[in-house]
């Protein structure tokens, strides 16, 4: 089994089942793709999931939060100004303060 | 439907150039391989600093690398996939975290840059999408072509279909 820190302060989160830990939330304006994840001020990981659908000649793939999907597709995931945005054919979406679902 | 998954996690790369992860198509008559995204990222470093990544196909001698078997992204098919894991990069075979690079000659398809702390995910609209067809001499890698910064826990990965 990894070491792994125990921190308060540090930001946790999980792709894959894999614990990614960091010191800061993702800078501003960071994109995914083609960064693969998102780190937010909770430590909770973002990344593409394994689903997807063509629309428009281009994929649109599951939102991963922490492992769990979050029931939305995309074809970017963008972390801007603290809110994660996602924009797919229905344009752009961002995170609720709730942290339940993309307004 | 027939779309695949290869991998690995918590691996620890050398210091130098290495082969993330490669996949070999079949000796022909066979599939083609569709590659629809191809990804890595650490752990293993907090601190920012930027990382060179490149898409490049090799013929041989390949990689020595670590057998990966490629995992079905839909567990209702009921055959296992073409591509088999491997340690030399061999046709039909598959594999991770190279501890050699072999004598075969790069291509480079397309380099990139990222921030070790996003880690790189790419990924193709569909005329983008990478073909490489059963019986070709190369096989195709994520490579990255300068040493990382921090060597540990990286995790790895490429998404194709079977066409």
């Amino acid at each position: 089994m990894a070491d792994f820190r125990f921190d308060d302060q540090l930001l946790v989160g999980y792709i894959q089942g894999k614990r990614y830990e960091r010191e800061n939330k993702t800078e501003n304006d960071v994109e995914i793709p083609p960064a693969f994840l998102i780190t937010d001020s909770d430590g909770a990981a973002w990344t593409f999931g394994p689903q997807y659908a063509v629309h428009n000649s281009e994929f649109e793939f599951s939102v991963m939060r922490n492992d769990v999907d979050t029931g939305e597709v995309a074809k970017r995931i963008v972390y801007k100004k603290g809110v994660v945005w996602i924009f797919g054919s229905y344009g752009w979406k961002g995170f609720s303060r709730s942290r339940r679902h993309f307004i | 439907m027939r779309e695949f998954s290869v991998g690995g996690d918590g691996l620890t790369i050398v210091n130098g150039v290495v082969t993330l992860v490669f996949v070999n198509p079949a000796a022909a008559p066979s599939v083609n391989l569709e590659f629809l995204r191809l990804w890595c990222s650490q752990q293993g470093s907090a601190v920012s600093a930027q990382q060179r990544v490149e898409v490049e196909t090799q013929v041989t001698g390949f990689p020595t690398l670590v057998s990966a078997t490629p995992r079905k992204l839909k567990f209702g098919d009921p055959a296992a996939s073409t591509i088999s894991g491997g340690t030399a990069g061999a046709a039909g075979t598959s594999g991770i975290n190279a501890s050699a690079e072999g004598a075969g000659g790069k291509t480079v398809m397309f380099g990139d840059n990222f921030n070790v702390l996003n880690g790189y995910l790419w990924v193709a609209t569909p005329r983008e999408t990478i073909v490489m067809p059963a019986g070709s001499a190369s096989g195709l890698g994520l490579f990255l072509p300068a040493a990382a910064p921090s060597l540990t826990n990286w995790a790895v990965g490429a998404n194709f279909g079977e066409i």
